[in-house]
């Protein structure tokens, strides 16, 4: 773990993983399924709701 | 003095080093400018949330401020998934070119000494992007369940606007290299888009229960007018941070300069963006009388003059702010007649509005040159830019809502709409001590309503 530098010289891109684009697709990818999860969780927390009024 | 300091060699490394100074505290400022537009740009979400609550009736009310929240929470994450690739990928059309710098697995979306511009320029478009997200969440409120706000407002801020900003606001954007067009204030990249997209959507969404009584429009009055004033004029306060982010901060000797490389500067947008606003109030006033419109109409003229905020003369632009503040006001008219519950007027405000802005810069500043190869500003290229723009929103809106809906999953149960969204989805009351019931009825008379029945 860590930043991807081991020492400020002539350092460009010095983030957490970025000098690995699989772990940052992998992120990436986190990112999106917590979208999708979110808006999945809404639709299932409005389901359930309505389905009370019934 | 030490006489070795005044050699050649020296004085050279000295000028150096004041060089190297001075391009590091340029470049700081660049970021400085485009870090406090993004910040003065929240200010535009913070008036969306206020003017959505309170255009809402009481029962609805967290419902219309929690999916603005939520708008904003979902955008920017998605912006730097997919919203900035997009936009680097898509100048040219629909067919992608390498733009593998704005993916999100790339080294350069992320803290990089040496490059400090990629950030704040992404930070900068994310709430270009949130703010067109906002335009739909206003129009939609008291019926459209929350995740198909979600999901509608994802694509229009972080794909659809974006794409049509590739079009035409970038500097290689095709409407630009084949159609000369310019939109400095993106009236039509965010405004007509948005509007449009809306349109679509709400077509689909249907009106607000009671808001149609035997075709004739009812009001249905906002719980919180004042709330509702506040949050439009935050949003003008906001908009500031929005046209100054539609600037180019260059280095070196340029100066300022609009998206598409021509000269302007911040004194330009002043002018127009202050006498578009003061137009745009006045006309709104003179047309209804009315106090949420009067507010609206100074988004109404910023609006109708930032496709030219670099171009008009002041005088003209409050001419044109004024006028479009009628205009939008009977835009608004003829959709209520045709059965469409826009609650806040958002496709008449920046649909209509952007729309027209695009052509107006067609019609008073054709001819004026673009830079390079680039052909001049026409009437011709910003008709057909509008119209762009216009289906670039609209055929998504349409499309994507029709199916939510056919899956049942578009609109809330009757029951819950009356019930109020608060009480049934959030299990909260925004103002529990109150004992006044909500109402889908007003007995304030509907100033823009249509007084013959419709087909609705």
């Amino acid at each position: 773990m860590g930043t991807s530098i081991t020492t400020w010289d002539n350092v460009t891109a010095y983030f957490t993983f970025a000098d690995s684009p699989i772990m940052l697709a992998l992120f990436a990818l986190g990112a999106a399924g917590i979208i999708v999860g979110l808006i999945a969780s809404i639709m299932k927390h409005e389901n359930e709701a309505f389905d009370k009024l019934k | 003095m030490d006489e070795t300091t005044l050699t050649l060699e020296s004085l050279q490394a000295q000028l150096a080093a004041q060089q190297s100074t001075f391009e590091m505290h340029q470049a700081m400022n660049v970021e400085v400018f485009y870090w406090w537009c993004t910040a003065i740009m929240m200010m535009i979400h913070a008036g969306f949330l206020a003017y959505e609550m309170g255009a809402s009736r009481s029962k609805n009310a967290l419902a219309a401020g929690i999916k603005n929240i939520l708008a904003l929470a979902v955008i920017i994450p998605t912006f730097y998934l997919f919203g900035w690739w997009i936009y680097n990928a898509f100048p040219s059309g629909l067919i992608p070119s390498d733009a593998s710098a704005a993916l999100p697995w790339a080294a350069s979306m992320g803290p990089d000494v040496s490059d400090m511009g990629t950030g704040i320029f992404w930070a900068a478009f994310a709430l270009f992007g949130a703010t067109t997200g906002s335009i739909l969440s206003g129009a939609v409120i008291e019926r459209i369940r929350v995740s198909a706000f979600l999901i509608l407002t994802v694509f229009l801020g972080s794909a659809i606007w974006i794409l049509a900003g590739a079009w035409g606001w970038h500097p290689d954007g095709w409407l630009l290299t084949d159609l000369g067009y310019h939109d400095v204030g993106a009236s039509g990249v965010v405004h007509a888009v948005a509007g449009f997209f809306t349109l679509g959507v709400l077509i689909n969404l249907g009106a607000r229960k009671g808001k149609f009584i035997n075709g004739v429009a009812q009001t249905i009055a906002p719980h919180s007018l004042p709330m509702t004033l506040i949050g439009l004029m935050m949003i003008i306060f906001g908009f500031f941070g929005f046209l100054g982010g539609c600037i180019i901060f260059n280095g070196g000797d340029t100066g300022w300069t609009t998206i598409y490389n021509t000269p302007t500067n911040l004194s330009a947008f002043a002018f127009n963006t202050l006498m578009g606003f003061a137009g745009g109030v006045i006309g709104c006033y003179i047309a209804t009388r009315d106090p949420f419109w009067t507010m609206s109409g100074g988004l109404v003229g910023i609006i109708s003059v930032a496709a030219g905020l670099d171009l008009y003369s002041p005088t003209l632009a409050f001419i044109i702010a004024v006028c479009m503040g009628f205009a939008a006001v009977w835009f608004a008219k003829l959709l209520e007649k045709r059965g469409i519950d826009d609650a806040v007027g958002a496709v008449a405000v920046h649909g209509f509005t952007g729309f027209v802005a695009v052509i107006l810069v067609g019609v008073f500043a054709g001819g004026t040159p673009n830079m390079g190869e680039n052909p001049e500003i026409s009437f011709m290229g910003q008709s057909l830019s509008a119209v762009i723009m216009a289906l670039v929103g609209f055929i998504p809106g349409y499309g994507l809502s029709l199916l939510l809906k056919k899956l049942n999953t578009l609109r809330v149960p009757e029951s819950a709409e009356d019930l109020g969204i608060d009480e049934v989805e959030l299990i909260a009351k925004p103002y529990p001590e109150a004992s006044t019931p909500a109402s889908t009825e007003s007995e304030v008379p509907n100033k823009l309503a249509n007084v013959e029945p419709q087909g609705v």
